[in-house]
């Protein structure tokens, strides 16, 4: 048996956390002006799907680290 | 045909059950063969607890060889014992195993394993080291601020064995010159801080005779009433100690007035008060918080040093006996120091209980480990015989069925059972992933009402140009 250490290292939580979460909500921003600026006809669906999914992604993994580099070790 | 074949084998299993429960309490009988040639005692009552390391030299009298032998406690003394163990001359430790003996129901035994056999006519050097709680009774039992605190100890002149010792000395040290009185057996000498009794010869198996000292003793008489220590595992990296701790004064109580001006100007008064005491963590300890039900406690330090953290802690108020306190003290460590894994089998590996202040004792300790969620095939492996409290689950930040948590207490604990326990378990890797894909599976549900919101028309009247929009 070997000594368990973090698959990511602690140190590299808050930089993990500043480039995913930024990421996530530069998508999020765009995502929202997109649904806002678009009407009926101009809307397509896919790149809504595939804006929201990207933000989730990024947004989501984003949090995760704040918690960890905040302390809540989950 | 079938039942009475059920009926048999029943029969037999119960039979077989019987015969293994007999076979599991321990009875031994008393040797003749061993005889104890000299023993050299040190009775340590110069804190709260009595702390008794007995040298013992045995010799094997008879013909054949002698594998273990037995350590007795006084069945007046056996309730407040907390610890007990045995060392060989190479400094190695013997396994206890409690038993009985037929004839000495009051009597507390324990049957020692040696390492190697002790040949006929050959002696062996045992050190024996034994702690007891609660021996040391505050008489008068009430003082005043500016008084000193006497205690008594109430113990045995002789070594408290089931053979005949053939010589032995006792030290008692109490490490003060103001004794009020102690029990005189001749010969005996009085040296600062230590009373010397002995020589004794032959004295026979089972000799009880008073040994009464009646001395001052300012030492911190802190009880810690219930500790509760938290445990949580986290796979990111990190081990996260809490510990609730119920502290009370247990010394002589406090009489009259409590003068917070005296105990300010003078250093001296309220001697037999607590004002702060140490507490040693792990080397790797860190974001250490001290506090209680009103937030933090800020008369506290904190010094690393190379081996250990150490904290002085101060409780809000100076605890004079019969006071309590009561504070909650949590740290980090990195799981590199306590988790071992190959693959997903997982081992913890970590201190039952941890130091609270030197020459502690704990009325009641509850140790509670939560493990990751998901964790499976749980194995609990303990350093000294606890009780194994039921599994339950703890809920925290992001959990869906909850963690699983492994608990067991154990009563009247003192500084020798800072020992490791070990926890086996099953992790699948994978499952670190749940974490993060709930956030995620949380925000794009969010996302997703969102497209849907924007598709609905809650307008009450029509667009003035539907062709245009």
């Amino acid at each position: 048996m070997v000594r368990y250490a973090s698959p990511i290292n602690p140190a590299v939580f808050p930089h993990l956390t500043m480039l995913l979460l930024g990421i996530g909500i530069f998508f999020t921003a765009w995502f929202f002006v997109y649904e806002v600026t678009s009407t009926k006809a101009s809307r397509d669906l896919f790149k809504e799907l595939l804006l929201s999914l990207v933000a989730a992604l990024f947004s989501g993994f984003g949090i995760l680290f704040l918690l960890l580099w905040v302390g809540i070790y989950v | 045909m079938i039942p009475a074949m059920a009926k048999i084998q029943f029969c037999v299993l119960f039979v077989l059950y019987i015969v293994i429960k007999c076979d599991s309490v321990n009875v031994d009988t008393i040797s003749s063969d061993i005889k104890i040639k000299n023993v050299d005692r040190s009775i340590d009552i110069s804190s709260q607890l009595v702390k008794i390391t007995s040298k013992v030299t045995l010799e094997n009298t008879g013909k054949v060889p002698v594998k273990t032998f037995l350590l007795a406690v006084e069945g007046t003394a056996k309730n407040n014992l907390a610890f007990i163990g045995a060392k060989d001359s190479s400094n190695k430790d013997l396994r206890l195993v409690e038993t009985t003996v037929k004839g000495y129901d009051q009597v507390k035994f324990w049957r020692v394993e040696l390492k190697d056999t002790i040949n006929a006519g050959s002696t062996v050097v045992i050190t024996t080291e034994s702690v007891y709680t609660k021996a040391l009774q505050p008489f008068p039992t009430a003082i005043t601020q500016q008084e000193d605190q006497l205690v008594k100890y109430n113990g045995n002149l002789y070594f408290y064995s089931p053979y005949n010792v053939a010589s032995q000395k006792t030290n008692v040290i109490i490490n003060t010159k103001s004794v009020e009185s102690f029990t005189k057996v001749k010969p005996f000498s009085q040296q600062d801080g230590t009373i010397v009794y002995g020589t004794y010869a032959n004295i026979a198996p089972f000799s009880e005779k008073e040994l009464n000292v009646h001395y001052k003793n300012n030492s911190p008489f802190l009880t810690v009433t219930r500790l509760e220590r938290l445990i949580e595992v986290s796979h990111w990296g990190n081990i996260a100690v809490e510990e609730i701790i119920e502290i009370e004064h247990t010394g002589a109580k406090l009489k009259g007035p409590f003068s917070r001006y005296d105990y300010q100007q003078d250093h001296h008064s309220g001697p037999a008060s607590v004002r702060s005491y140490k507490t040693l963590l792990p080397a790797s300890a860190s974001d250490v918080y001290y506090r209680d039900t009103n937030g933090n406690i800020s008369t506290s330090n904190m010094k690393v040093k190379k081996d250990s953290v150490e904290l002085d802690l101060r409780p809000r108020y100076p605890l004079f006996g019969g006071w309590r306190s009561h504070y909650t003290l949590g740290y980090n460590v990195p799981s590199y120091e306590y988790l071992y894994h190959s693959g997903n089998e997982y081992l913890l590996k970590m201190r039952a209980v941890d130091h609270v202040f030197d020459d502690m004792q704990i009325d009641e300790l509850v140790t509670k480990v939560i493990l990751p969620e998901g964790s499976t095939s749980i194995k609990v492996n303990f350093p000294f015989p606890v009780t194994r409290l039921p599994d339950s689950l703890h809920y925290t930040y992001l959990d869906t069925k909850g963690r699983p948590v492994i608990s067991f207490t154990k009563k009247n604990v003192v500084e020798n059972h800072i020992q490791d326990f070990q926890i086996r378990y099953t992790f699948p890797r994978l499952l670190m992933f749940q974490e993060p894909l709930l956030v995620v599976g949380f925000l794009y549900t969010l996302f997703l009402c969102v497209i849907i919101y924007v598709r609905l028309d809650f307008s009450i009247h029509k667009p003035e140009h539907p062709h245009k929009d």
